[in-house]
């Protein structure tokens, strides 16, 4: 149902230390947002895609279809931000309307590709994290790192509840598809309205049932569970180190040299 | 105008704000990297005294009542799941709603602050939507501002006794376009225009994001109402449970 989330479970880097590859998604996100250079964001575009194709064992076409998702946000966006409205042409192109127009400049046309690329390159870190780590994982590495424990119950409980409820979610709307229940747009409206408002009580009566089967099972307000340890290896650390001072360097010399 | 004109009026209309739809639209989140870091790190501080104030209400409410933990998981999966199916169109194209205004109304705005950015978290790590540097500026226009201004519209309506229907979709419908504003101020800030600065930026992005986003939030309104419709039909006992209810005892 979740595509990302079996893809996380198959994946052939789902045994190594969840801390390393959250460090490792998380550092080279930030030396990415952080720098902002076309050098930094296609050397990191080509690096996760070796990861995740190669070393994760993603397909190239799954992995190009999840680059789409963004794409509509990414197209409109960096359009209003190229384009401008003006009484006076910039350099780029203009294209006269009335008394304005519409117009761009060769900076900012750069300054669009390199967003383009920025962004591109940090939805392949989080693709990195995601594609590789289950969700579970996530969860006690926050834990680790002293997030409330409160929230992480809470993530947990949400985490579990997701595929009960898309399940009831699913089954509801195929029954309804194999009822007419989406022939036009008025009638899809209500389905969808009935599947809502179904869904919501089956997940409140689900949501009672959990907490008297937790209660039955000495529930005090923590929810335990054995977590399976997969400790760092020092080669992997190595590589990170490596990867991460090879691209801050890279930052740092075109600051410099450039 | 005669009928027959006006229903010619309104259907244009309404084909031609459908026409303007791309496929897969989602609710506006920014994507991953697309703003710099000090906006990032900015919107992520402001977040920050909402989110405690709605951590320290969900933990007074569990310690209260602990079988409050369960619920309240239940309502932030339910958040996630509505947001995550494609919702009826007539294009055929495929959205989704955000269900924070529903959430709003539900279960208030405090809990769907915290809730949302739970929410948000997997929505960017399990649909790739928005994402882990934006989670700041996204968490403020998703589960702040949208959320409030949701809740303040409805109490409002229930104030004035504008009818019930009109007040539910009212609320999910600006607290939808007000997000969307938001989310378009957000941008303009990050990327002031070369020629007018920011105000005519976020004009810009108003105006692009208007096709997918208005829309959207006319469905996302028509939705809640029927969802909650449903709900006052069939399930008043778990709404009084909720406090939702109170008043219609």
């Amino acid at each position: 149902m979740l595509t990302i989330d079996k893809l996380s479970y198959q994946s052939k880097l789902r045994y190594m230390n969840a801390g390393e590859k959250c460090a490792f998604a998380i550092l080279t996100l930030l030396v990415c947002v952080i720098s902002r250079s076309i050098v930094i964001a296609g050397l990191v575009l080509c690096l996760n895609t070796f990861l995740i194709v190669c070393k994760s064992g993603v397909s190239m076409r799954r992995y190009l279809h999840f680059m789409e998702i963004p794409i509509v946000f990414l197209i409109l966006s960096t359009l209003a931000i190229i384009v401008n409205f003006s009484r006076t042409p910039l350099d780029a192109f203009a294209v006269q309307i009335g008394s304005i127009y519409i117009t761009g400049s060769w900076y900012s046309l750069r300054f669009g590709i390199q967003l383009i690329l920025t962004a591109l390159a940090s939805v392949s870190c989080l693709y990195f994290l995601s594609f590789t780590t289950p969700m579970t994982d996530i969860l006690q590495v926050l834990k680790r790192i002293h997030c409330p424990e409160l929230i992480i119950e809470l993530m947990l409980l949400i985490y579990r509840f997701i595929f009960i409820l898309l399940d009831t979610a699913h089954a509801i709307m195929t029954s309804q598809n194999a009822r007419l229940g989406n022939c036009d747009f008025k009638t899809s409206c209500k389905s969808f309205g009935q599947m809502g408002s179904t869904l919501f009580l089956r997940a409140f009566k689900r949501s009672n049932a959990l907490y008297d089967s937790m209660e039955a099972r000495c529930y005090d307000g923590s929810i335990c569970v054995l977590n399976e340890n997969y400790p760092p290896k020092t080669m992997e650390i190595c590589l990170i180190i490596v990867c991460e001072v090879v691209l801050a360097g890279i930052v740092v010399g075109l600051h410099f040299f450039l | 105008m005669t009928k027959k004109q006006k229903k010619a009026v309104v259907l244009t209309a309404v084909l031609s704000l459908c026409l303007g739809i791309v496929p897969s639209v989602s609710a506006m989140h920014i994507m991953e990297g697309y703003l710099p870091v000090k906006f990032c790190v900015i919107w992520g501080v402001i977040c920050v005294p909402f989110l405690l104030a709605g951590f320290f209400k969900l933990r007074k409410t569990i310690q209260e009542n602990r079988k409050a933990i369960t619920l309240i998981a239940m309502a932030g999966a339910f958040v996630f799941v509505l947001s995550s199916l494609k919702i009826p169109s007539v294009t055929g194209s495929c959205s989704h709603m955000t269900g924070t205004g529903l959430g709003a109304i539900l279960f208030g705005p405090a809990a769907v602050s915290v809730l949302g950015i739970i929410v948000l978290i997997f929505q960017a790590i399990l649909l790739a939507h928005g994402g882990l540097t934006t989670l700041g500026a996204n968490t403020f226009s998703m589960a702040i501002a949208g959320p409030f201004v949701s809740f303040g519209i409805y109490k409002l309506c229930e104030k004035l006794k504008v009818n019930r229907k009109v007040g539910i979709f009212l609320a999910a419908c600006l607290g939808d376009l007000f997000t969307y504003c938001v989310t378009s101020i957000q941008l303009a800030m990050a990327y002031p225009s070369e020629s007018g600065g920011a105000a005519a930026s976020a004009v810009k992005f108003l105006g692009v994001f208007a096709p997918t986003q208005i829309p959207l939030a006319v469905i996302e309104g028509i939705l809640t109402v029927v969802i909650v419709i449903g709900l006052e039909s069939f399930a008043k006992p778990e709404l009084k449970m909720i406090g939702f209810v109170k008043e219609a005892k």
